[in-house]
């Protein structure tokens, strides 16, 4: 089942002299439970696909289908709960709210929805991502990897559609990176869970089901990884 | 040392700067001016104030000069000029006063020069001063005593008295000036000649002796070079010069300079407001700068990426707050001279200062304002924007890129889960910088607190009481003789004018009469004076008064003879009051009072109690004896308004008055009408207008202008001082939530990025918008209930027109603003910082 498809997919910045196309036509499509890398260098394009599929920003043309819904029909504030519901974020920089404790940034965007949380399966990923321990800490308080795995663990919680990892890595050391690759990489199995990845060092990348490559805003390869 | 010439380059990226963000410069350029405005106010209302008491009190002494010598001889006055600390040394002899005039008093003297009749306000202004053995020159109030023309040439005809010799001149007017009532003589200038021939210098020193003679001594007037200790340098001056210590003559420091410029109070009540109005402008330009600079600490960090010194950065904030005190400080002086003229009006109205030409702003005292409001607003403007620059100065690259406010400054590690709602996130961020959280609670507190004691103070004001307590009756008329000198004699109102004021058809006049006495007490009196004593003689010098009492057994007493309206209007404090009783002329009302420093219900000490006798001696020297009826006070609006330190108040009936007194004159004239058509009133200013008859009209209406103006003064004052605090607790507010909203920007993106609604963000920093209100008013309900019952009783016993009622409204209408202020504030800022997309909001890290 194709979890995530994009047709035509273009995003082009300023206009006339200036304007730039940063992402070019690009055509891909991830199936459910598939863990791919978006590989390219610095201005190939990648982050700004990146936002373009999670709902962060709109293109200039083209679509975006989660779940074969095409998000960008929704209004701004229908968005914003779209994603809080079919797709989970982990960021570079980690980006817990830093007056919540790390139980409460997990299941931030379930009580923001006003759910209530499955508090069976938040302990379930809470122990996979080893923070049972560290629940009432302040992010203050956490290393950069205690706090990327804390920001892992809101991502699976609410139970996505999808996962974006926007260089989930690019602020950690390489042990650590591996660490919380494998742990990134263990729990998307464990659940099911679809992943897409941005990176642009290939050794992470390896660690991938298939690596997307992208160059100039054009998508060049969407084969499967080797194995 | 190479000195690198880039203040060029910082010049000219500080002016860049404030031309991208106009809107900011305007905010900024206007809370300079709203500062300036304000100190300006300050200093023109206080300066001309001031400096208008001065000149009153020295149009009321004569003269200008700091210090006078008096009754010496030429070569005292020599001395005196030649010594080296004196300036502006003048002189002029003493001849006589002038015997033929009856309603005003007028001294006969001759100028040393021109600047010695300058320095006594009384220097021609037609004509010149006197040349010619038979020239005078005098002001016009004397022409108009006369009732001579004033017309240079005129022929005057005088009766000088010079020590008691009255001899008649025929002079020629060849000066006048305007004559100035507040002055206490009037000025008659005689030629040098003159003085000469009928006053010559004596050949010996002044003697207080026996049998006085002034005339021909100098009077010697000068300055000294600042009126700082004016008192020890005359005395060090006279130590200087008659260092043998022998015949120091007697000298005296002008009171316009003592009772103005070292009146500690005023002084202190002046530095207080300075420093509330530096403390207000300090308040509202830190927190503009401390906006502008936090929505510009990256580009700041930026120019530290790129070598920019801290010491430039803070250059460049210093240049932008030059550049904003050059534009605002003009127009703040302007629009401050403006307010200042009106409130200015406003205050002398209440006061009751009729000569205006004393309070008239000189162009040097002007100029002074417009400097001392300039330095200040601008010492204001540079000390408050030294924080904001330090932040932006030390601020380290990599801090200024990242800049927001997830360092939380609390020690705890932990906490506990609970559930997450845009309240919750809320309260949480409000825990995160306390110091902002309390720094902006308590400037809304302050100003909501401020707004609801002057709510308290207008309406605890009671017109009712002020009028009852400042006129009785319709109309009163009083004699400005009375009021203004302490004379001994109480010329008042004579039977003729008396009757003019009846012929006014539906006017019921009722006089009060008045006349000093003497109390001779009895045994029993005199104890309960010694006792008084005892207990008060370390109270002041005046005690010894009440000493002297006993041993001569004599003392002061006020009688008034009223009929029996105005009786009615005294409130018995002990006994009754019957009207019959006091009608027979055996019966009056008495009360004794002692001037202490104590509040006013304590200066009433009861020596007499009803039935007492009492045995009084009048003006003549005839004694009577009367019957004590009751312990009571003539009403204060027609009482003489005046006291001695130590007398018993007796009040008679006026037929068992007009037996006592030696000239019949009332001092006051209560007048009742019926008439509404206002003709009553008119016919009795009429009267009281007419040349020479020194009535002064007040009816009830006066007091009710002069109320309103009072309460327009409180209401200006105490609006403008709420209405300051109010903008600078709006504005923290402003700053904490901008600030707080632009600091987060990234986090808050994040948040829009994993899920969070605007709509629920919106909610979140509504919330916390609202949380200050909620802190704002559980704290003014608190403080502002315990001042408003702390002052209100105060007040209340210091204002006799004040009565106090317990209020809280304005807090609960303000809280209703704050309410919704605090809501929509976030509101608007959030949408502010929403026309980025959240990708670029994130992005800035």
């Amino acid at each position: 089942m194709t979890v995530l498809k994009t047709e035509g997919l273009t995003k082009i910045y300023g206009d006339g002299q200036n304007k730039v196309t940063a992402l070019d036509n690009a055509d891909f499509s991830v199936e459910q439970g598939e863990f791919a890398a978006i590989v390219g260098t610095s201005g190939s394009g990648k982050s700004t696909l990146l936002h373009m599929l999670g709902g962060l920003d709109r293109p200039t043309s083209g679509k975006v289908y989660v779940e074969n819904k095409d998000i960008f029909s929704m209004g701004d504030e229908a968005l914003t709960i779209f994603r809080r519901r079919k797709i989970g974020f982990v960021f570079q920089s980690f980006n817990l709210v830093p007056t919540l404790n790390v139980y409460e940034n997990i299941v931030f965007p379930i009580q923001l929805d006003g759910n209530d949380v499955d508090e069976d399966f938040a302990a379930e990923v809470i122990d996979t991502l080893g923070l049972s321990d560290m629940q009432e800490r302040l992010p203050n308080q956490l290393s950069g990897g205690q706090q990327q795995r804390v920001a892992i663990a809101r991502a699976l919680a609410a139970k996505p559609a999808i996962i974006l990892a926007d260089e989930p890595t690019g602020n950690l050391d390489t042990r650590t990176s591996q660490d919380v690759l494998s742990l990134l990489k263990t729990s998307g199995q464990k659940y099911q869970q679809t992943i897409v990845m941005i990176t642009h060092d290939e050794a992470i990348a390896q660690m991938a089901d298939r690596i997307i490559r992208i160059e100039d805003g054009r998508i060049m390869t969407g084969g499967a990884a080797d194995e | 040392m190479n000195k690198v010439r880039n203040r060029e380059a910082i010049r000219r990226l500080a002016l860049r700067e404030m031309k991208s963000d106009r809107r900011m410069v305007f905010v900024l350029v206007l809370s300079v001016v709203l500062t300036c405005i304000m100190f300006t106010a300050l200093t023109s209302v206080g300066g001309s104030l001031i400096n208008g008491v001065q000149q009153e009190t020295m149009r009321q002494v004569g003269g200008n000069r700091m210090a006078g010598v008096k009754y010496v001889l030429r070569e005292d006055y020599e001395k005196i000029k030649a010594d080296s600390k004196t300036r502006d040394v003048v002189y002029h002899t003493l001849v006589g006063d002038l015997e033929n005039v009856k309603n005003i008093r007028a001294e006969v003297n001759c100028a040393g020069d021109e600047d010695a009749a300058e320095a006594s306000f009384s220097a021609p202004e037609e004509g010149r001063m006197p040349e010619s053995f038979d020239e005078i020159a005098v002001s016009t109030l004397v022409l108009d005593e006369f009732g001579l023309p004033h017309e240079l040439g005129t022929k005057i005809h005088i009766e000088l008295s010079v020590d008691g010799e009255i001899t008649e001149h025929d002079m020629t007017l060849c000066g006048y000036w305007k004559g100035d009532k507040v002055s206490m003589a009037q000025q008659c200038w005689v030629s040098r000649d003159f003085a000469d021939k009928y006053a010559p210098e004596p050949d010996t020193e002044f003697a207080f002796d026996g049998n006085i003679k002034y005339a021909g001594y100098y009077m010697v007037d000068l300055n000294f070079a600042n009126s700082w200790d004016i008192e020890g340098k005359t005395e060090a001056l006279l130590s200087r010069i008659y260092s043998d210590g022998e015949n120091i003559p007697q000298a005296g420091v002008n009171w316009a300079y003592t009772t103005s410029s070292v009146d500690g109070g005023t002084l202190a009540c002046g530095i207080v407001m300075l420093f509330v109005v530096f403390a207000a402008g300090y308040l509202i330009i830190y927190n503009i700068f401390y906006i502008n600079i936090s929505t510009n600490i990256r580009s700041y960090g930026l120019l530290k990426t790129i070598g920019t010194t801290s010491r430039q950065i803070r250059r460049m904030v210093r240049i932008q707050a030059a550049v904003y005190s050059a534009i605002g400080i003009p127009v703040g002086i302007v629009s401050g001279l403006m307010l200042g003229k009106v409130m200015t009006k406003s205050i002398m109205r209440i006061m009751n200062v009729y000569s205006e030409n004393s309070y008239a702003v000189s162009t040097k005292l002007l100029a002074l304002i417009c400097l001392i409001s300039a330095v200040f607003t601008f010492a204001t403007v540079m000390i408050s924007c030294r924080k904001p620059c330090r932040i932006a100065a030390g601020v380290s690259p990599i801090e200024a890129l990242r800049y927001n406010e997830t360092d939380i400054h609390t020690k705890k590690k932990s906490k506990k889960s609970a559930k997450v709602t845009p309240l919750s996130i809320a309260r949480n961020n409000m825990m995160r910088s306390r110091k902002k959280t309390v720094t902006v609670v308590l400037s809304l507190t302050l100003s909501m607190v401020l707004v609801n004691t002057l709510f308290t103070v207008l309406r605890g004001v009671d017109e009712d009481k002020f009028i009852k307590d400042s006129i009785v009756g319709d109309i009163v008329i009083k004699h400005s003789e009375n009021t203004q000198n302490f004379s001994d004699k109480i010329k008042g109102i004579t039977p003729e004018m008396i009757g003019e004021f009846e012929q006014a058809e539906g006017a019921e006049v009722h006089p009060v009469y008045f006349d000093y006495g003497s109390i001779l007490p009895d045994d029993e009196a005199c104890e309960k004076v010694e006792m008084l004593y005892e207990k008060n003689k370390d109270s002041g010098d005046h005690m010894e008064d009440l000493k002297a009492a006993v041993e001569r057994k004599k003392y002061q007493a006020y009688i008034y003879g009223i009929d029996e309206t105005a009786a009615n209007y005294i409130e018995a404090e002990e006994g009754s009051i019957d009207i019959e009783k006091l009608k027979s002329g055996r019966y009056v009302i008495v009360n004794t009072y002692l001037w202490s420093e104590k509040s006013e219900d304590e200066n009433y000490v009861h020596i007499y109690h009803p039935g007492d006798m009492i045995e009084l001696e009048d003006s003549k020297g005839e004694k009577h004896e009367y019957e004590v009826m009751a312990v009571g006070t003539m009403p204060y609006p027609l009482s003489i308004q005046m006291y001695g330190l130590f007398f018993t108040q007796v009040v008679m009936y006026d037929e068992e008055f007009k037996g006592l007194a030696e000239t019949l004159g009332a001092s006051k004239l209560m007048i009742n009408t019926d008439d509404e058509s206002g003709r009553v009133k008119e016919q009795c200013k009429a009267i009281c207008e007419k040349d020479g008859s020194q009535l002064v009209y007040t009816d009830k209406q006066t007091y009710i202008d002069e109320f309103s103006g009072l309460m327009s003064m409180i209401k200006l004052v105490g609006g403008s001082l709420a209405g300051t605090l109010a903008l600078i607790g709006i504005l923290n507010f402003v700053n904490a939530v901008v600030t707080g909203i632009i600091n987060r920007k990234r986090e808050l993106a994040m948040m829009n990025a994993v899920g969070m609604t605007d709509v629920q963000q919106k909610k979140m920093l509504m919330w916390e918008g609202i949380h200050y209100a909620v802190l704002t008013a559980v704290w003014s309900v608190i403080i502002g209930s315990g001042l408003s019952l702390f002052m209100g009783k105060n007040m209340e016993d210091g204002l006799f027109f004040f009565s106090y009622r317990f209020t809280l409204l304005p807090i609960m209408i303000c809280l209703l603003i704050l309410l919704l202020l605090s809501a929509a504030i976030p509101y608007v800022s959030y949408k502010v910082i929403c026309s980025d997309s959240v990708v670029d909001r994130m992005r800035e890290n």
